[in-house]
């Protein structure tokens, strides 16, 4: 049940109700019914494996705080962690591993028929094992209490606006809010109503119309032209934004209106000036997640040979992001260069800084913009390998980029000025947001009118201009 | 070592690692205070005070450091 289906909007109504009349102690089980009611839907038997992951979770964690030998400590939590990850292994990585060996094997002539075997990545598999895998971490090292009630654990694990796509929650954000009696909190549910308008506007006009121009340019990269691939590719970026953050802002907005406060996951990413930065802005709540539990210890671990040694956590880190993303030579690649860009950058930042202060850069204005021009480039650069079907179709892409020029493929006028619209839209208010905040107001202005005015404007605009032929999210498939 | 002591050698690590020639650190600065004080340079300057103070911290020691006076505590505790 996608937020984009018409199901939803039966569903969530329904739920919101049917959780308000419960008594304030128990509102917990009826969204732990209502989650896993989202969840079958999807797929029943999958369900079976989040549960499982979800008993996994709560009963070793138990077993680590109900011992203080730390040996037997080591023990529930390394088999904590495996028992977790197997599913998402499993389900992520068989086809790949299989098709390698198979690969190998007929190389060396050992090959006999065998079935196929295929497997659905079960949706939402990566988002709830990062937030199991947190919780097991967290109570391992002391930093949270390990929870007894396996309902408060169960809908940790499932809540139903975070399973699909995150933003990936922390246990120690999300169990004291679940344990809590919630009551109605009207200031938050009309924020929750406003993210959610947002979201819908960020996903169904810019996202899914950006989505049309650039599936008919990359399915096609050999038909196209340089200029086309430039085009497409420095689009989807912006495509992937509005997607994602369209989606966790639908996420936010509904766990707003349950009475629950949510992690941010974008913070206006394309008016950053550095890579670094960049990193801070971008799916932020997979970067922290990331941060926390994989380069923090790699970077403490080689923190003896300085600089060298972050630089080999940061890449070894955003390897690992590019492998989660997919078992595939492109997504390798979009990984590592995340990794040398960050790297370059940590590298060249002691003499970056001494430029900076000797012509006293950091406030000039053509400083500011070179340096968020620059970014977005290398950004959308590495996003041709998170775009592109195969690493040859990259390598076109690149290829005809620098060698054939012409004329622009259009495609339908329409599309393209829909898109130029959205677009200019959705980055107008990430300006304002950015470099004049508190001082053009529409959504939070005092006068109601006003806001009245641009909350109309922003749903006629969805009702007018949006693509309802219901795609799915980009990251349901990770 | 006294407070005063840890500090101004603190000081002195944090001037190097964020090259910044005239910082001064006080108990409840954090992060958030200093611009180029972010997860990279946060394990150079890690580093940085175990050399200086001949310490070795824990992994699980980092998350206790929320700001600079959590530092100094930790530094004057693993000098006893």
């Amino acid at each position: 049940m996608a937020f984009t289906s018409f199901n939803f909007l039966i569903f969530f109504p329904l739920v919101l109700i049917l959780y308000w009349l419960t008594p304030g102690k128990y509102r917990y089980i009826t969204l732990l019914i209502a989650s896993y009611f989202f969840y079958i839907n999807v797929k029943p038997v999958l369900a079976l494996v989040l549960f499982g992951v979800s008993a996994a979770a709560w009963g070793f964690a138990l077993l680590m705080s109900g011992t203080r030998n730390e040996k037997k400590r080591r023990t529930y939590f390394l088999v904590n962690i495996i028992i977790v990850l197997l599913p998402l292994v499993f389900f992520k990585y068989f086809s790949a591993i299989n098709n390698a060996l198979l690969k190998y094997l007929t190389e060396i002539r050992l090959n006999w028929p065998l079935p196929e075997m295929r497997f659905i990545l079960p949706i939402g598999i990566s988002f709830y094992t990062f937030m199991a895998l947190g919780y097991a971490i967290d109570v391992y090292n002391d930093e949270l209490k390990a929870e007894r009630n396996p309902g408060i654990i169960g809908l940790f694990i499932s809540f139903f606006p975070l399973i699909l796509s995150g933003p990936i929650e922390r246990a120690g954000n999300m169990l004291p809010q679940f344990r809590k009696a919630q009551s109605p909190d009207f200031a938050l549910i009309a924020k929750g109503l406003q993210l959610i308008l947002w979201g819908y506007f960020m996903k169904l006009v810019v996202a899914d119309r950006i989505g049309i121009y650039v599936t008919s340019v990359y399915s096609h990269v050999e038909h196209h032209n340089g200029t086309s691939l430039l085009f497409a590719s420095m689009l989807y970026p912006f495509q992937l934004y509005a997607d994602l953050g369209g989606y966790s802002l639908i996420a936010i907005g509904c766990s707003n209106i349950l009475g629950y406060k949510i992690i941010p996951n974008f913070n206006r990413p394309f008016f950053a000036p550095t890579m670094a930065e960049f990193w801070r802005r971008w799916h932020m709540s997979l970067i922290t997640w990331l941060t926390d539990y994989v380069y923090t210890p790699l970077s403490f671990a080689l923190r003896k040979y300085k600089v060298w040694g972050i630089v080999c956590a940061l890449l070894l880190t955003f390897l690992l992001s590019g492998i989660w993303h997919g078992a595939t030579m492109t997504f390798l690649m979009w990984g590592l260069m995340q990794g040398i860009f960050l790297s370059a950058e940590a590298l060249l930042n002691q003499r970056k800084s001494i430029i900076e202060k000797k012509y006293s850069l950091e406030k000039k204005r053509w400083y500011i913009v070179a340096g968020i021009v620059f970014t977005f480039l290398m950004f959308s650069s590495s996003m041709v390998f998170s775009r592109a079907a195969t690493f040859h179709d990259a390598m076109v892409v690149y290829n005809k980029i620098f060698t054939e020029h012409g004329p622009l493929f259009v495609g339908s006028p329409s599309t393209m000025i829909y898109l130029g619209c959205g677009l200019i839209l959705l980055l107008l208010k990430d300006f304002l947001d950015e470099f004049y905040p508190h001082k053009i107001k529409l959504f939070d202005n005092d006068n109601t009118i006003v806001r009245t005015m641009s909350y109309s404007a922003i749903i006629i605009i969805i009702l007018l201009i949006g693509v309802f032929d219901s795609s799915q999210f980009i990251y349901f498939q990770f | 070592m006294q407070e005063r002591e840890i500090a101004e050698k603190l000081e002195a690590s944090f001037r190097k690692v964020f090259n910044m020639n005239t910082l001064e650190i006080k108990r409840e600065m954090t992060a958030n205070d200093i611009d180029k004080w972010d997860s990279l340079t946060h394990m150079l300057l890690i580093s940085e005070i175990e050399d200086t103070f001949e310490i070795r911290f824990k992994l699980k020691e980092l998350n206790r450091m929320k700001n600079v006076g959590d530092m100094i505590d930790l530094i004057s505790e693993k000098l006893q």
